[in-house]
């Protein structure tokens, strides 16, 4: 563990608040948090965290580095992001595991982690030189209109620990790209990924002779994160976490008149249809359900089966749960780490006692593992008699919920049912039923996908959903925009000055 | 001996130093953390939120509980 620390620049005792390779803030009123090693339950080290005064200190910075940002060519500051992407690759291997180590997601999804960073670089920096806006005919002789997007400010991001490092990457790099600078508040249950990252930053700000630009302040939601959703400096909060979370977040921005990206709750499910191939679903539903030990927003929490085929199913994925090791996340050949706090496993445990009382049949699990820790737990598949109160609700941690249904009309209510709408998917292979599925008559959510799973979504498609999951789009295709502000332009090049709509006015 | 939990406790040290209260409160219909994370406000704003009017009695209950 020393090792991977050292390599990242962490210490025992780190400062959390930055602006800058030579800007790092430290307050002596600031209280330290511990990091834990969810697996362990060891420390692995302490951070000093921001105040109102460090708070202030690294949003002026970021406000005034966003001057010299944002004219700077987006190409260049493209070349930038490209190399924090190359300053990523580097060091993947330990941050990766420093992932593993803070959060308990296995190595190979710690590394998958800074993979996704790394491709959003790549990402952005393609975009640095294609932030396109329309060209329109205007109805007045020559007249000429386009429109141009121009960047926002100083943006906060707000990321919570299941991912503490890619959700951030997605932003800060397309932000970036965009001619915008960041402050980014991470969970405060994986505040040193937050530090290592800034720490990789500062490197390559420096390179170039920056500040201001990738800017952190660690510190408790009721203090940096109140401060960050009412101050009207921060013209975008870009907020992941959940609906309870996201709805007070919008409120406190909308107040002001400022902008929010929500990426809010999931409750993710998987259509089985009688014509599927169970072999490919049940495989699908083990990674989307029991990955990331049921803590991501995309995991699969539903299954919505054909009768006819409900049975065969629901043996088979318990067959496969048989097979899941559990253990150690930082071992090879671990699928399923502990979950991220003592306080996630009693949440786990009091929403089995309400799906048994809504009548829910265990089929698998549904207990804690203390032999190997505090905070290890089985994952579990609860058969339900139909989609209860409990059901509706998104319980972070691996429980799967079963359900029947008789025809697909049955299926598509039973899945837009619930209040949140990030991710679904259908197996079926019949072209009409994938059809209507992903149809404006099918899923209601933001991402609907056939013949695979929940969870696991790339960088290229724009990421978010509908409903409670609060309607932000992070990551590729258009999702930029949502980082920039429209400017509609129109220029006269002649010598008359006629009104739209033909109005006449004076003459 | 004064209560370990009052009505002005932010639910981040809640959470962080009584994870028991979790289940506690889950169990009363009051979830204080979602998506893994705990909420940003104190227990009293949470219960208010919860439409609880007996607040102070579901803080002592919770006190008796973590004994």
């Amino acid at each position: 563990m020393k090792k991977i620390l050292e390599k990242l620049q962490l210490k025992d005792v780190n400062v959390g608040a930055c602006a800058g390779p030579d800007d790092w803030f430290e307050d002596p009123a600031g209280e330290e948090i511990v990091s834990y090693n969810p697996t362990t339950g060891e420390p692995i080290a302490k951070v000093i965290q921001a105040t109102e005064k460090t708070y202030e200190q690294v949003l002026n910075l970021a406000v005034e580095g966003f001057k010299a940002w944002r004219v700077m060519p987006a190409p260049k500051r493209g070349l930038i992001v490209r190399d924090l992407g190359e300053a990523l690759r580097e060091v993947k291997e330990p941050l990766g595991d420093l992932v593993t180590l803070e959060m308990g997601k296995i190595k190979a999804e710690g590394h998958g982690e800074v993979q996704e960073m790394i491709d959003i670089c790549d990402f952005a920096l393609g975009l640095s030189r294609q932030l396109y806006g329309l060209s329109m005919h205007s109805e007045r002789p020559s007249h000429r209109m386009y429109e141009q997007w121009h960047p926002l400010g100083a943006i906060g991001v707000i990321t919570a620990f299941n991912f503490p490092v890619a959700v951030w990457a997605w932003n800060a790099a397309i932000a970036a790209a965009c001619g915008n600078t960041t402050v980014w508040k991470p969970s405060s249950e994986t505040p040193l990924t937050a530090i290592a990252v800034q720490h990789i930053a500062n490197r390559v700000m420096a390179d170039h002779g920056l500040k201001g630009i990738f800017n952190t302040t660690i510190g408790r939601g009721a203090v940096v994160g109140e401060r960050m959703i009412n101050d009207p400096r921060l013209p975008l909060i870009s907020f992941t976490g959940s609906t309870k979370m996201g709805r007070r977040v919008s409120e406190a921005v909308a107040r002001r008149f400022g902008r929010t990206i929500l990426e809010l709750g999931g409750n993710n499910a998987v259509v089985v249809a009688e014509d599927a191939d169970l072999e490919m679903a049940v495989r699908t539903i083990l990674f989307g359900a029991v990955g990331t030990a049921g803590q991501r927003c995309t995991s699969t929490r539903r299954i919505i089966m054909h009768e006819s085929i409900a049975k065969e199913l629901a043996d088979r994925i318990v067959n496969a749960y048989k097979q899941v090791n559990i253990g150690d996340p930082i071992e090879e050949g671990t699928l399923m780490g502990p979950l991220v706090t003592k306080g996630a496993v009693e949440d786990m445990m009091a929403a089995l006692e309400k799906a048994k009382e809504q009548g829910g049949d265990v089929l698998f699990g549904g207990n804690r593992l203390p032999d190997l820790g505090e905070q290890f737990v089985k994952p579990t598949i609860v058969k339900m008699p139909g989609q209860t109160e409990i059901v509706h609700i998104e319980t972070f941690a691996p429980i799967l919920y079963l359900m029947e249904y008789t025809d697909i009309e049955e299926a598509i209510r039973l899945h837009n049912e619930v209040p949140q709408g990030l991710s679904s998917a259908i197996f079926t292979t019949n072209l009409l039923t994938a059809e209507k599925f992903l149809s404006h008559e099918g899923s209601d959510c933001g991402i609907a996908n056939v013949n695979i799973g929940t969870s696991g979504a790339e960088i290229g498609g724009a990421f978010g959903g509908e409903k409670e999951t609060g309607g932000g789009r992070e990551s590729g295709s258009d999702a930029w925009k949502g980082y920039m502000r429209r400017q509609t332009n129109t220029i006269n090049w002649s010598k008359e000055l006629p009104l739209a709509q033909g109005i006449k006015f004076g003459d | 001996m004064d209560p370990k939990v009052t009505l002005e406790t932010q639910i981040e040290d809640l959470v962080q130093k009584f994870p028991e209260a979790v289940g506690f409160l889950t169990r009363k219909g009051i979830r204080c953390i979602r998506c893994g994370e705990p909420l940003w406000c104190t227990l009293g704003e949470l219960l208010k939120e919860e439409g609880i009017s007996q607040s102070q009695s579901v803080v002592d209950e919770m006190n008796e509980f973590l004994k």
